[in-house]
């Protein structure tokens, strides 16, 4: 009986994932996106969507450079005080095994529900260590440059239960079941050194509703992301640690910031209004000077009255430091949890950041946007933590290898 | 039945075959059952129980039904012979482990899963812990007379905590 379940099917599910479905996958969305899904749908087979497969190996961690998937959890987690390198290590090795297994549509090995472990959706899952981690393991000399703590910024209304966080394991998948089920799983695979601090659930787009070069739109109705780097060369500039980096090389460093947004007073401005805020048109995404999304921004054109076209008190003026290092990848959910207690929207954004050096590179931008952003009037820091990101590993490999075996 | 003798016979006369160059089909240098997936249930701290399971999908390409009937530990965690175990419901419907009769049956040309809750390869008297990550190593003794090198990682597992009912019921009082 039991040589009827199990691996028979799983090992058949495989080889449609990395056969038919992958090339499927990649194809059909790019191409005829629709036509192919409808098809495979009427066949009664799983659709693309479900089939595509991330890798997980390779020399940077996976999620990051990964089109925004449309569903996301950020799980933070406290190291328990009796963790040691060695017990880290070992939670690493099984945790590496059982992150890739699942990102390629396999249960992972103490699976306690592979069958719905088999609908990879672009999973992808991503390690991080927090401050925690290197203080209490006694590698504090070994956090990579430019990892610090935020200051406390005078916008910031912060909450212990957003913030901090030792151990980060960011979790995307196109599919919420498949999310919610590798999210589960990863906790028990890690929970001999780490206890959940907490989970940060969000969203974009779903899969195959929008063209997925497109830049994201926030739930304040603008676009999110229009500097982001889209190449590989603005990658290794922007984001992956460079070959000098010792461990850290092809890491990168991640803040997560989370802003709640005051939508019903925003709600009531006017489309001027809101545009000034950002200094961006609503429809287009460019900026006030502008045509085009990717127009850059001529922050000293002025108006007939003499006022600069793009205010200076709004977003994109603000942000915009003159440093040309100051850039970064900006790869956020937004969070919808329903009302809060006074009836007002409880919505916002899991605003994330990752960069080579959060001192000199994400820093530098936050001081300006909390010293003076007109948007600040709707969004509010409620959480902060910040994570580095270790490389990635090749096949038999375990994320953190670099940092715990050198 | 003494298990570990069965395998030092396999041992030795697998040194034979090598020595010999012969064919024998119990000493095939393409064996016909594998071992995948294997993990263990990690143990980091003996003062809570001494006993382990090991599990893994084991694959029959062979014409011959296959059963594993037991199996060493080559990892220096315990001395007692492995066992191949079984998890059914007792009379009361109580679910408890007890030792697979005649072992675990890996069907001709088909596979077996062994998980939490099901088959599984019993580890007891544990001298050393195991902690998560680390790499076990065991032999598991075949039915054929063949044996088969088996490394298990360490993984945490909550569950799997059914009362064991010794087969001859010589253990109850």
């Amino acid at each position: 009986m039991a040589s009827d379940t199990g691996p028979h099917k799983a090992i058949s599910r495989r080889d449609l994932f990395f056969g038919a479905g992958v090339a499927l996958g990649s194809a059909a969305i790019a191409a005829s996106g629709t036509a192919a899904i409808s098809n495979s749908v009427l066949a009664g087979k799983p659709t693309a969507i479900g089939t595509n497969v991330e890798p997980f190996f390779g020399p940077n961690q996976a999620g990051i450079r990964t089109a925004a998937q449309a569903h996301g959890v950020f799980a933070a987690y406290t190291l328990n005080d009796t963790a040691t390198v060695d017990t880290v290590r070992g939670v690493m090795r099984v945790a590496t095994i059982e992150a890739s297994r699942l990102c390629a549509g396999e249960p992972g090995l103490s699976d306690t529900d592979p069958t719905i472990a088999t609908v990879p959706a672009r999973l992808t899952i991503t390690f991080g260590f927090g401050h925690g981690l290197f203080d209490k393991l006694g590698l504090g000399s070994r956090k990579p440059e430019g990892f610090v703590q935020l200051p406390s910024f005078g916008i910031d209304e912060l909450r212990p239960e957003f913030s901090g966080g030792d151990l980060l394991i960011q979790i995307g998948s196109d599919d919420p079941i498949t999310l919610s089920h590798a999210h589960r799983h990863m906790t028990r695979v890690i929970s001999s050194i780490g206890n959940p601090h907490y989970s940060q659930r969000g969203f974009a787009r779903a899969s195959g509703s929008v063209n997925p070069d497109e830049t994201p739109r926030n739930l304040m109705g603008f676009k999110d992301g229009t500097e982001n780097p889209r190449n590989d060369e603005s990658f290794d500039e922007q984001v992956w640690a460079g070959v000098d980096s010792g461990w850290f090389a092809g890491g990168t460093q991640l803040v997560i910031r989370r802003i709640a947004m005051k939508l019903d007073p925003w709600d009531r401005l006017g489309p001027g209004d809101k545009e000034a805020a950002f200094g961006r048109q609503m429809v287009s995404g460019a900026p006030l000077t502008g045509e085009n999304e990717f127009d850059e921004p001529d922050f000293g054109a002025r108006n007939p009255s003499g006022l600069t076209v793009i205010p200076d008190f709004s977003h994109i003026r603000r942000a915009h430091t003159g440093d040309p290092t100051h850039r970064f990848l900006r790869r956020p959910f937004n969070y919808d949890d329903g009302f809060a207690e006074d009836g007002t929207a409880n919505v916002g954004l899991i605003f994330a950041a990752y960069t080579t050096d959060i001192e000199r590179r994400f820093l530098p931008v936050q001081k300006r946007l909390a010293e003076f952003d007109l948007l600040n009037v709707w969004t509010v820091p409620i959480g902060s933590s910040e994570f580095v990101i270790p490389p990635g590993v090749p096949a038999g490999g375990y994320i953190g290898q670099q940092l715990f075996d050198s | 039945m003494k298990t570990h003798r069965m395998g030092a016979v396999a041992i030795f006369v697998a040194a034979l075959a090598v020595l010999t160059g012969c064919t024998n089909p119990v000493t095939n240098s393409e064996p016909t059952v594998t071992v995948t997936d294997a993990w263990v249930r990690a143990v980091p701290d003996l003062a809570e129980g001494d006993m382990t399971g090991v599990f893994m999908t084991i694959a029959n390409s062979g014409t011959e039904d296959v059963y594993v009937t037991g199996g060493t530990d080559t990892t220096g965690l315990t001395e007692t012979p492995l066992e191949a175990h079984e998890v059914v419901a007792d009379a009361s419907g109580e679910m408890v482990m007890q030792l697979a009769e005649g072992g675990i049956l890996v069907p001709a040309g088909g596979s077996v899963q062994l998980m939490p809750g099901g088959f599984h390869i019993m580890y007891w008297n544990l001298t050393k812990p195991i902690a998560v990550g680390d790499t076990i190593t065991l032999t598991l003794n075949l039915s054929d007379g063949t044996t088969i090198d088996v490394n298990a990682i360490a993984m945490t597992l909550d569950g799997g905590t059914e009362k064991y009912v010794p087969a001859n019921g010589g253990m109850e009082h």
